[in-house]
This record gives C-alpha cells, sequence and structure tokens, in this order.
C-alpha cells in the first residue's frame, strides 16, 4: 500500500536524511560558486549536526565561514548576500534561535522583493534543526514553523524523507526568494531511505501522497509523518486504510492536494508537533471547512502537542506530551466511529485458565496515550506483572515494554513485556484477554460506552496472586482516571 | 579634492525639496515628511567620494543630498514623497525616504531602524566574494547606532576586514532621547576600538571635512584595509518627521545656536553669494517642477500590490 519516493532518475543509494542534506549543499556549491554556507560551527566541527561536514576542507574557508554567535547578524548578513547576488545558506544550530533573527527574516527577507516593487531580491535559504524528542528541554526542542508560515513572501520547507530533503533543499537554494528550511533533528539519522544520485530537484509548494487509502486522510510532516504512518500501518491491521500525505512545504500550501485528498475520503486528521493553537492544523481544518463543509463525514481533527509554554526535559513528560502513533490511531477511530459494523472479537477472546478481574474506568473514547501511560507506570510499581514465570522462578523484566494489540487482524508484535488489547469502538464491552507467553498478565480494554469501559486482566497465576492483581488493577484504573 | 560647486548643487537641491515636502505634508498634501535639513553636507560628503553606480550604499533615510549625487532624479524624489508609481524606491509602496535602486546600487531601506547596515555588511562581503572591488558606505543615525545588530554588524565586517564604511549621522537626538540617555561615550567613533577599526569623528555640518574622511575611509576599505567607523556631527532642523512635534523635546535656543553653523550657508560663503544664489534659483525651479509632475502622476491599479510578494 505504501507508495515509495518519487524516483526522478539517477542512481539510488540508501541515505539519511542529514546525508541527504549534506549532499545538497555540496553539489550546489560544486555547481555554483555563488552558494556559500556561514553560521555557528559549520566550518571545521562540520555544524553540530554534521550537516556541513567536510564542506569547509572541500570548498574552503571562504565560502563556509563560521561565524560570532550572532543569530540577527547571521541573517542579517545573509540577506545582503543575497541582495548581492549571491545564494547564501545561513545555518541557525536549533530553530529556537531563529527567534533572535525574527526581525530579518519577517521584517526584511520576506519583504524585499515586495517593498521594492521587484527590483531587489532575496534568494536566501536560511537551514534550521527543529523538533523534539531528544531531552533537549523548552530551547532545543521548539517547532517554529507556524510563526513563520504567517509570513506572506517566505517559503518554509520541511521534508521528511532523505530524497525530499536533498531535492528540496536544492529547490530552495536555486529558489529566487527566501526559504526557511526546517530539517527534523531526531530524523536526520533515524530516517533512512533511497537518495537519486547527481542532481535531484524537487518542486517547492506540493505535497505528496506517499500512502494512499480511501477511510481518512492524516496530513502531517517532518518527523510526525513517520508516526502518521507507523498509525497507518497499525490501522490498516483493522481494516481501516488510510492516505497520508506529506506537505513537504509548508508555505505555501499544496490546497488543491489536501482538498483532493479529503474529498476522497471525507475525513480529515492534521498532525503536527507543534502546539495546537493557531498550529498548520488550524489552517487545514479551515481550509477543509471551507472548501468541503457538505463532503465531511466528521468533524476534522487535530493532533498536536498541548500549548505548553516549553517542552520538558524529563523523560517521561517530554514523551507523554510529543504527538505519537497511538494518539492518531485514537484520531482515526473517533473519525470512522460508527462507520462500519461491529465486528466480534469474542472469537479472540478465549477466556484464559489463569485468574481474571475487571474494573469499570471512566474514559473517553481517545484514550490510548492516557491508558498505555497508566500501564507503563503500574507495571514499574508491580514488576511482578511485568515479568515472566519459569520453573526456576519469576523473572521480572528489566524494561516495561507494551505490546498493543488492536484487533484480530493487529497481530502483537511479539517483542513485549505486557499486553494490552483494545478493539475500540464496536468491539465487545468485556472480555477476558490471554496471557502471553513470556509474560505474566495482559490487559484489555473494551468498548467505551457512555464514557466508560470496563478492564480485564488475566495473570499468570502462577507469578501473581489474585490480591495482587487487584491492586494492579486499581492502580491503573486509578492512573486513568486521576488528572 | 571635492568639487564644491558640484556639492553646493546638490545640497541646496535637498533643502529645497525638504522645505517644498515639509509644506505640502503639512499641508495635508501627502502623508509624510522626512526632513534632511541639517544633514546636508554628510549626504553629498560620502556620495561625491564614492563611485557612483559602481560603490553601493545602504543610506540613512536623511541622506536626500546623497540619493541625488547617486542619480535618483527630483522628479523621483517627488514622486516617492506622493507615494506614486514613478517612485522608483518602492513604487509608493513605502513611505518617502526608504530609498532604494538596484541599477543604482542603493540598497532597499525598510521600517526599522537600522535593518540595513546587516545589509550593508552582507553587500561588501558578496563583493569580495564576487571579486569587485566595489565599497559600500552604510549610514545610520545615533539613535539607530544603540541597536544590537549594528554591534554583530560592525565586528563581522572587522573581524573579516570587509570594504566598507560605517556612517553614524549624529544629530544627537532619536527623536525625542538626548544623546545623555543614549550612550555614556563622549563620542561614538570611540567604539570603533572595541571592534579593533579605525574610528574617526568629523564634523557633519562641513561636506570638505566629510568628504575628506569619507575618501580617506573608501580609499583605505577599498585597497583592502578593512572598515572604519566615521562619526559624523550634525543637527535635524526640523522635527524627526512631519508627525513629530520637537517643541516638546528641544530647546527653542538650540535649533538657533545650530542654525548658525547651517552646512548649506556655511558652503555657500566658501562658494561666494553669486554663485550660491545662482544655484538657488535653479533648484527652486527644479524642486517645484518635480512637486508638480509628481503629484499629477496617475495612481496604481489597486491589483497591483498583489504583485512581488514572490517571484513569477
Ligand atoms: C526599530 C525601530 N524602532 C523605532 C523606530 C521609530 N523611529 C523612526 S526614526 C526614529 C529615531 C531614530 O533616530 P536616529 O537613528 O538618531 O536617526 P535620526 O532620525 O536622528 O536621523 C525612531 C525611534 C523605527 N523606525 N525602527
Ligand atoms: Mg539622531
Amino acid at each position: 500500500m505504501a507508495r515509495g519516493e518519487p524516483n526522478d532518475g539517477g542512481a539510488e543509494r540508501q541515505l539519511t536524511l542529514v546525508e541527504a542534506v549534506r549532499e545538497a549543499l555540496a553539489e550546489e556549491m560544486e555547481r555554483d560558486p555563488t552558494v556559500v554556507v556561514l553560521g555557528e560551527d559549520v566550518g571545521l566541527l562540520g555544524g553540530v549536526f554534521r550537516a556541513t561536514e567536510g564542506l569547509s576542507a572541500r570548498f574552503g574557508a571562504g565560502r563556509v565561514v563560521d561565524t560570532p554567535m550572532a543569530e540577527l547578524g547571521i541573517v542579517g548578513i545573509a540577506v545582503g548576500l543575497a541582495m548581492r547576488g549571491l545564494r547564501p545558506v545561513a545555518e541557525i544550530q536549533f530553530a529556537d534561535f531563529l527567534h533572535a533573527a525574527a526581525d530579518q527574516l519577517i521584517g526584511e527577507a520576506a519583504r524585499i522583493r515586495w517593498r521594492s516593487a521587484g527590483d531587489w531580491t532575496c534568494p536566501l535559504v536560511v537551514r534550521a534543526a527543529y523538533g523534539a524528542g531528544f531531552r533537549g528541554g523548552p530551547y532545543h526542542s521548539q517547532s517554529v514553523e507556524a510563526f513563520y508560515c504567517h509570513v506572506p513572501g517566505l517559503k518554509v520547507v520541511a521534508p521528511s524523507f532523505p530524497a525530499d530533503a536533498k531535492g528540496l533543499l536544492t529547490a530552495a537554494i536555486r529558489d529566487p526568494d527566501p526559504v526557511l528550511f526546517l530539517e527534523h533533528k531526531l530524523t536526520y539519522r533515524a530516517v533512512k531511505g533511497p537518495v537519486p544520485a547527481g542532481e535531484h530537484v524537487a518542486q517547492i509548494g506540493r505535497a505528496h501522497v506517499v500512502r494512499s487509502g480511501d477511510a481518512l486522510t492524516i496530513v502531517s510532516y517532518g518527523r510526525m509523518l513517520h508516526e502518521s504512518l507507523a498509525a497507518a500501518e497499525q490501522l490498516a491491521d483493522l481494516g481501516i486504510e488510510a492516505e497520508v500525505l506529506d506537505l513537504r512545504t509548508l508555505l505555501p500550501l499544496d490546497r488543491p492536494a489536501i482538498i483532493e485528498s479529503v474529498r476522497r475520503t471525507g475525513r480529515l486528521c492534521v498532525v503536527h508537533e507543534d502546539t495546537l493553537t493557531m498550529g498548520l492544523g488550524a489552517e487545514i481544518v479551515a481550509l477543509a471547512a471551507e472548501r468541503l463543509a457538505g463532503e465531511l463525514r466528521a468533524p476534522p481533527i487535530r493532533v498536536a502537542m498541548p500549548d505548553i509554554a516549553g517542552i520538558p526535559v524529563q523523560d517521561p513528560l517530554e514523551d507523554a506530551l510529543i504527538p505519537g502513533r497511538h494518539r492518531i490511531v485514537d484520531a482515526a477511530r473517533t473519525l470512522l466511529r460508527g462507520s462500519r459494523p461491529a465486528r466480534s472479537a469474542a472469537a479472540y477472546d478465549a477466556a484464559a485458565a489463569e485468574a481474571s478481574s475487571v474494573v469499570e474506568v471512566a474514559m473517553p473514547e481517545e484514550h490510548l496515550e492516557r491508558a498505555l501511560s497508566a500501564v507503563e507506570r503500574a507495571c514499574r510499581e508491580f514488576p511482578v506483572c511485568n515479568a515472566e514465570f519459569t520453573w526456576d522462578g519469576i523473572k521480572a523484566h528489566d524494561a516495561v515494554r507494551i505490546d498493543l494489540d488492536l484487533g484480530p487482524r493487529a497481530p502483537c508484535r511479539g517483542d513485549g513485556t505486557f499486553t494490552v488489547t483494545d478493539f475500540g469502538p464496536g468491539s465487545s464491552a468485556l472480555g477476558l484477554p490471554a496471557v502471553r507467553p513470556g509474560q505474566t498478565a495482559a490487559l484489555r480494554i473494551g468498548a467505551v460506552r457512555d464514557g466508560a469501559a470496563w478492564l480485564a486482566l488475566t495473570v499468570d497465576h502462577r507469578a501473581v496472586d489474585g490480591a495482587v492483581a487487584g491492586r494492579f488493577l486499581r492502580r491503573v484504573k486509578e492512573l486513568i482516571e486521576g488528572d | 579634492m571635492i568639487d564644491l560647486e558640484r556639492a553646493y548643487g546638490l545640497m541646496t537641491l535637498a533643502r529645497r525639496l525638504d522645505e517644498r515636502m515639509w509644506g505640502l505634508a503639512r499641508a495635508g498634501k501627502a502623508h509624510f515628511a522626512v526632513p534632511c535639513a541639517g544633514h546636508e553636507a554628510i549626504g553629498a560628503g560620502y556620495a561625491l567620494a564614492l563611485g557612483a553606480g559602481h560603490d553601493f550604499v545602504a543610506p540613512h533615510y536623511r541622506d536626500l543630498s546623497a540619493m541625488l549625487a547617486l542619480g535618483v532624479s527630483p522628479r523621483e524624489v517627488m514622486a516617492s514623497f506622493f507615494a506614486r508609481p514613478r517612485d522608483p524606491s518602492s513604487r509608493g509602496r513605502q513611505p518617502y525616504a526608504h530609498w532604494g535602486s538596484k541599477r543604482l546600487r542603493i540598497l532597499t531601506l525598510g521600517g526599522p531602524q537600522p535593518n540595513h547596515v546587516t545589509h550593508g555588511v552582507g553587500i561588501a562581503w558578496g563583493s569580495r566574494l564576487l571579486g569587485e572591488d566595489s565599497v559600500t558606505w552604510i549610514a545610520f543615525g545615533d539613535g539607530g547606532a544603540q541597536k544590537g545588530e549594528v554591534h554583530e554588524a560592525m565586528n563581522f565586517a572587522a573581524v573579516h576586514r570587509l570594504p566598507c564604511v560605517f556612517c553614524v549621522e549624529n544629530n544627537l537626538y532619536a527623536q525625542s532621547v538626548p544623546a545623555r540617555l543614549q550612550h555614556a561615550v563622549t563620542s561614538l567613533s570611540q567604539r570603533a576600538a572595541g571592534y579593533g577599526m579605525p574610528g574617526v569623528a568629523v564634523d557633519g555640518m562641513d561636506v570638505e571635512q566629510v568628504h575628506a574622511a569619507a575618501k580617506d575611509a573608501i580609499d583605505r576599505a577599498r585597497a583592502g584595509g578593512g572598515p572604519t567607523l566615521i562619526e559624523a556631527s550634525c543637527y535635524r532642523f526640523r522635527a524627526n518627521t512631519s508627525n513629530d512635534d520637537d517643541s516638546r523635546y528641544r530647546p527653542a535656543d538650540e535649533a538657533a545656536r545650530w542654525r548658525a553653523r547651517d552646512p548649506v550657508r556655511l558652503l555657500a560663503g566658501r562658494l561666494g553669494a553669486r554663485r550660491a544664489r545662482i544655484q538657488d534659483e535653479s533648484a527652486e525651479a527644479v524642486a517645484a517642477d518635480a512637486a508638480a509632475w509628481a503629484e499629477a502622476q496617475p495612481w496604481d491599479d489597486p491589483a497591483s500590490a498583489l504583485e512581488h510578494t514572490y517571484a513569477g
């Protein structure tokens, strides 16, 4: 179902995203002597993320310039270079520091063509690493795209795949207007894919369907695009085919591509790591409301970072805040509620010989994220429930890995230490899960009815006695219901 | 040596245009006047030391005399004042005095002051990268000199010994805020030492002094000797703009004292009354023609405002 990346010809190798960025810079510097790279630590160090590694040795310190730590100056001077007819590529180490240069980007670069009625131009590229997920805290994790997508005159590009990173950065360098090029730092090395060798230019302003489907449209970009694809995989296991649209360019937005897809599916979910209010999701949902009001089969949903003032460095806090595949699955299930016949899960829910207990818990239909973190925490507090029975004794697992079972067609990945079953709306309200080999307990979340659901816990009685099981279950309930 | 006759022609023309614009703005015929009176010697002095059309200028908004010297015509000045399509700097998109002309190598000037200082440094660096020996003149006010990015710009230019000249036109005020509340150093040229570049203080009312200092700095920059910081002292004879009321913050006798050193009259004295009068009369006629011509220009089609946000 998932389509491969566009192949624009040329031999393809597998590169990481940061390697693709580096290749685009090197090839453009080779091709065009007016391309210069400037920024903090871009020379000998090769950039803090190594995006400019090797460029200084190859093109010299005259074209790869380590600047003082002065972001406003970096962008302002790059604006001057661009006005002079050069093709500067300025690196801002962390997108968080771009705010210091905002006046030059918003007030100058984006407006120079317009304010001089086309006389002066500013073909500038500002590259910046953005995004959370590596414990960077509130000043090394921000997503800044929404600020700059409100700036006519600027283009904002955010690739998700290595091939696009190369093709779009090449296009950005050749573009006659200023481009803010946002690179999600967690995709730098984690995302690898085929990249055409030699000249590869992608088109700025074009979104791209990376997975086609008919049940709903998930619109995303950057790292969240990959979470969306993972969610789409899980949804496919449930028989739900989600279309995933990779925006690639955030400004100007590819409105026709969004409208075309949502018109077909009738359901829209926008996913971004940036905070919710006034984020890109607002614009995209507004577009759907304006253009497709009568054709939408469910109110659109935005999956985004909550409106908090910073990204915390504390591990579980950051993990809980970043939108992930489970929230996207939840959103998709909500979008599709009532749209397909209830599927009976009885055949799968064979009651095991183990001891089981049940409890009713207040929870909304969108609960996966919260329920999973409750179970994870309870597993840590009750190591015996996150363990394996052997005849030599009970062996607690050293980590907690929840295996999520979303339905008969969604087999567990099999490498978990605890299993949670949740067949979603349309499944039975109560059923007992089976304990899997290598585990001592399993939890099933029944279908939510009137804001409540039955939790059923099955334990391997050889390892976990009834009282402990009861306390574990009560703890899970407490964690889910608490604030 | 500066051509005094030429300098005077530019300065008196700037003064006449300025007076006319002030009156027209006050009469409600145009939106906004930005007086240059008191700054004419600085603009004429530096512009005549540059190679027009070869060197780049990131001007201060009071540099009308420099714009005239570099090739902006009086009619174009007035088209910009009346915000008409023939305004070469912005086609009437920006208020008056936001200069710019790619052809004349005058950088486009925006509203936030003095954001063009870093642009000037980038231009100078670009000229070096392109192997051209042009110098970039970067002018701004004493108020602008207090902004952080001016520090970033001067520091970078000095580190790379870029071919540019920084010129602070110090008229003692940033709108209403006096020098004593802006900086603790007695002369802004002292700051040059902090960047490792020469600093020069000149009398900005004396076109010959400005020209000599400018020529020296431009020659040094062109020869690879790096940037210079010039502080040119002057006085703004009128309010900050036509929207300002300087009687609220400046003592009346202060202006009178500075008027005794009016740069246009100072030069007229050196040139001789008769030669000055001939130029004054012709400047008056040119200014009147320019204003009448520009005011009669048609407006743009409103749809044209949608052009030029992006290429193509
Ligand atoms: C960033 C910014 N802040 C404030 C203003 C409003 N403003 C316009 S002119 C001016 C005074 C500037 O003084 P100075 O730089 O000394 O130049 P002068 O007008 O005295 O020649 C001010 C505050 C502006 N244009 N830009
Ligand atoms: Mg001033």
